[in-house]
């Protein structure tokens, strides 16, 4: 296994777009990290130039010890020493599954003897003992994603690269490859970089989660940290659903821009400093309480959705114009209703300019 | 660089240690080398020859030549009957696909097999055929001249020329439209049929216009492509002087009507390559406006004929059966008849034709050079169209638009220009007068044949495929040889099998490119028709038809 580190690293596609912008990035030996952004945030490309699929335009890319990308030269793929599983499992339909994993062994040039063990041992190991002689064409997609996990880590790379792996995948299977896939790579010690547009899937998983946009990290941190202190209000509407609001900050506490929303210096945390400012509001500090139609008056929300949650229901507010994610543990209002709202709390951060 | 790997040094295993290489992108491997040898074989197969055309014709002024009195005539000929037997085909090809997609007229699959039997046909020998039907000694004739006292009317002549041209194209039509009617999701017709409207008028107001571009693609196609055809003009119109190109180009050719025949030749090659040409820049100005189509799940639904369920079956079934299996049971009553003319009757059966036309001396020089051609331009042409059809799918380069379509450019020239850019072409390679010249046409023709039979399958495969081989350790051409190329070698073979398939029963190129002792099967039966030899000729004819539609069924069993 082997650490992983991106020093200022930047991607500019020949159109000029940025792909990748000044990335610092340490992934430790045997660390779990997710890649979590929106769609075109650049976590795939992210990891693509971590695969040598991509050259990035600056910076260093290094693997364990080795330089693998210096914005001059680049180690191909080939000559990076890492497994990778695709979105789509990438299962070569020509080979029988026992050829499909070997295959990495014998590019390495693996003696036959070892090859046949080796594949008999990681087919075992992700649950498809006795499959070596199957035609992919017949497996399911669950089981072809094994497939694929297993052709990954048979060479027993530096890095197990796994790109959307599990998200072609309906939902039931997918959480059962979650616990599986965390089970095997934390048994193997092995280096893991996880892209995913899902959030529960990354929180769940990883040591540490890496937010994406626009090219640029926003915030490298553990899923408790990730979800308990946002480092940017944008962090904290993607990974949490959080309401951003724009006001100003003083000595009494905060004010919103346009809005009755109030709140006291001690609901606040984060930055300081006092004038313009933008908070975050997570969905789980909206408190609502219902409230008679008669006593409604300007400072009254009405409910614009209502959706069932396991742990709590999700229910979208429209409060005097604004639109307010709120996680109610109790309530579960009816759409149309009036609701009196209460902000337990908020992230406050520098107005975003 | 040694590294110390803990996993793989305790399991006594190593992975070759990380290598830079230095300015990646210019690095000359396997990949690049194979693209450069086909874009070489691209250039001597495809670009030279077609070049040399255009050269020659601009190098001499032989536009007063063009403008004589039969050059005009031939032309005109030329250009009306590929636009009306275009025209034709798309219409009753379209009319066909709608019908045995989209209804549940009775007996569909099967008639479907029938419908696109006359793409396996040759030409020539279809027009062989219809002579059997409708030609001034046909049954039909006969009959109506012992009624009336004058023949009904022949095939011969330009009305028949259309005809035959539509009868063997028509299939493609059908073949183009029933697949676009395939990709159209059946989900729009649906939400049509919610919205009110009749299935008739979800079928003619959503799915209908939305075939546009493969109506007016199918038309380009056939249209170029029967601007020289040579069979069935040389076989239906020479007897009534209907003169088109190609049949112009080859009394040239033969009998030095002209001064400097190459160079005229050449000039009337490049008009017609600048016309394909310029019909190819409008289908794909046409295909731009095209419209993305989501995949859909749900299977369409068959408009339900109710009670004319009956009479349109009967109708198309006859329609059907009357343009393809008609005109075997003409060629195989003329085999098994002693002379065109003599009643069909137990009693005047033979099989002398048979005997004859297999024994003639030149049935077993054609077939030979026929197959020797035949079985070389296939296995040239499967391992051009592997690499191509395998590089511009599964590679990333900026050539990879360019090299596709300079492969399948040769698919929108009519093979008239590419047998006269081989014969201006011949004496400068040291090819003149032998069967190698033809084989070097075979090739130009074919090779597009496998190249989209390859692409068209491996282009709907992600490339991450190829992607997890270089992760998993390979180099890039190494990923290439044991992913991409495997992955296309089925297509490939049946490519192969398709193009010999095809040069075996050929005419056109071939018979303009005929050498001394170097006759092909089309040319030996094309020989015994000018000859006079109607019923050898015919039995000649259904002998390599059947052969053909034996081989082709084979072919697409094994495929399977």
């Amino acid at each position: 296994m082997a650490s992983v580190s991106l020093d200022s690293v930047s991607l500019r596609y020949p159109s000029g777009a940025m792909g990748l912008a000044d990335i610092d990035l340490q992934v430790g030996d045997g660390e779990f990290v997710a890649l979590l952004g929106p769609s075109g945030s650049g976590k795939t490309t992210l990891l693509r130039t971590v695969a040598g699929f991509l050259a990035p335009t600056a910076g260093v890319v290094r693997i364990g010890p080795d330089v693998v990308a210096d914005g001059k030269t680049v180690v191909p793929p080939e000559s990076r020493g890492l497994g990778m599983v695709f979105q789509q499992h990438a299962v070569w339909p020509h080979w029988n599954v026992g050829r499909n994993v070997e295959y990495p062994l014998r590019r390495a040039g693996v003696p036959r003897a070892e090859r046949s063990a080796r594949v008999a041992e990681v087919l075992d190991l992700v649950g498809l003992d006795g499959y070596a002689r199957r035609d992919p064409a017949t497996l399911s997609g669950g089981q072809r994603q094994r497939v694929a996990l297993a052709r990954a880590i048979v060479g027993e790379p530096r890095v197990l690269l796994l790109d959307e792996a599990l998200s072609a995948l309906d939902e039931p299977l997918r959480d059962r490859l979650r616990i599986e896939l965390q089970a095997l790579t934390r048994r193997m010690g092995l280096t893991v970089l996880h892209v995913t547009h899902d959030r529960d899937e990354a929180l769940a998983l990883a040591d540490r989660v890496v937010v994406l946009d626009a090219g640029r990290i926003q915030q490298v941190a553990t899923p408790a940290e990730l979800v308990e202190r946002p480092a940017t209000a944008l962090v904290a509407r993607f990974v949490s659903d959080a309401t951003r609001v724009l006001g100003s900050r003083d000595a009494s506490g905060f004010a919103a821009d346009g809005h009755p929303l109030r709140l006291p210096a001690s609901g606040l945390q984060g930055a300081g400093e006092h004038g313009a400012c933008e908070i975050a509001i997570l969905p789980g500090d909206v408190e609502i309480a219902p409230t008679p139609a008669e006593s409604a008056s300007a400072d009254t929300a009405t409910v614009v959705s209502s959706l069932f949650g396991r742990d709590g229901n999700d229910v979208l507010l429209d409060w005097a114009g604004m639109t307010v994610r709120c996680h109610s543990r109790t309530q579960r209002p009816a759409v149309g209703a009036h609701v009196d709202v209460a902000v337990r709390r908020a992230v406050a951060y520098a107005a975003a300019r | 660089m040694q590294r110390a790997l803990a996993g793989a040094a305790v399991r006594g295993r190593a992975r070759e240690g990380a290598r830079p290489v230095r300015a990646s992108r210019l690095r000359i491997d396997g990949v690049s080398l194979t693209r450069a040898l086909l874009w070489v074989a691209c250039l001597a197969l495809v670009l030279v020859p077609l070049g040399t055309i255009l050269v020659l014709a601009a190098g001499g002024n032989h536009v007063a030549t063009l403008l004589q009195g039969d050059v005009v005539e031939a032309a005109v000929n030329s250009l009306v009957s590929a636009t009306l037997s275009a025209a034709g085909a798309v219409v009753v090809g379209a009319g066909l696909a709608v019908l045995l997609d989209r209804t549940d007229l009775p007996g569909r699959r099967v008639l479907r097999l029938f419908a696109l039997s006359p793409l396996l046909v040759p030409p020539f020998v279809g027009a062989i055929a219809w002579i059997g039907i409708a030609g001034p000694t046909s049954p039909v004739n006969f009959w109506w001249r012992d009624l009336f006292g004058a023949p009904l009317g022949t095939i011969y002549g330009g009305h028949g020329v259309v005809f035959l041209l539509v009868v063997h194209s028509y299939p493609i039509a059908m073949l183009v439209v029933s697949a676009a009617l395939r990709r159209v999701p059946a989900d729009l017709e649906h939400a049509a049929r919610i919205g009110g409207a009749s299935a008739v008028r979800a079928l003619g107001t959503v799915t209908v216009p939305l075939l546009r571009p493969a109506l007016v693609s199918s038309f380009t196609l056939i249209a170029v492509s029967n601007l020289a055809d040579f069979g069935i003009p040389s076989i239906i119109g020479l007897p009534e002087r209907y003169v088109t190109l190609s049949t112009l180009v080859y009394r040239y050719i033969q009998s030095g009507t002209v001064d400097r025949p190459l160079e005229v030749v050449a000039t009337i090659g490049a008009v017609l390559l600048v016309i394909a040409l310029v019909a190819l820049v409008l289908d794909l100005l046409a295909s731009r406006r095209r419209w993305e189509l989501d995949s859909s799940a749900s299977t369409p639904q068959r408009l339900p004929l109710g009670r004319s369920r009956p009479l349109v079956a009967v109708l198309a079934w006859a329609f059907v059966l009357t343009l393809t299996l008609l005109p075997l049971l003409a060629l195989l009553s003329q085999s098994l008849l002693p002379a065109p003319g003599v009643p069909l009757a137990i009693e005047n059966l033979t099989l002398d034709n048979v005997v004859r036309a297999v024994t003639a001396k030149g049935t077993a020089t054609g077939a030979t050079t026929s197959v020797l051609l035949a079985v070389l331009a296939g296995l040239v042409c499967g391992v051009l169209g592997l690499g191509i059809g395998t590089l511009v799918t599964r590679t990333r380069a900026r050539d990879n638009g360019l090299l596709r379509a300079v492969a399948i450019l040769p698919q929108a020239v009519p093979g008239l220009v590419i047998a006269v850019a081989w014969l201006v072409l011949a004496p400068r390679i040291g090819l003149f007068n032998t069967p190698w010249l033809i084989l070097c046409a075979y090739i130009t023709s074919f090779v597009a044949l496998v190249v989209q039979a390859v692409a068209a399958p491996l282009a709907a495969t992600p490339l991450t495929v190829e992607e997890a081989a270089r992760a998993s350790g390979a180099s890039r051409f190494r990923a290439l040889l044991d992913v991409s190329f495997r992955m296309a070698v089925p297509a490939a073979l049946s490519g192969t099998v398709l193009v010999a398939l095809t040069a075996v029963r050929e005419l056109t190129l071939s018979v303009l490119l005929l050498s001394p002792g170097a006759q092909t099967l089309g040319v030996t039966i094309f020989n015994l028709q000018q000859a006079g030899a109607y019923n050898a000729a015919s039995a000649l004819s259904l002998l390599i038809t059947l052969i053909g539609l034996a081989g082709l069924g084979l072919a697409a069993r094994s495929s399977r």
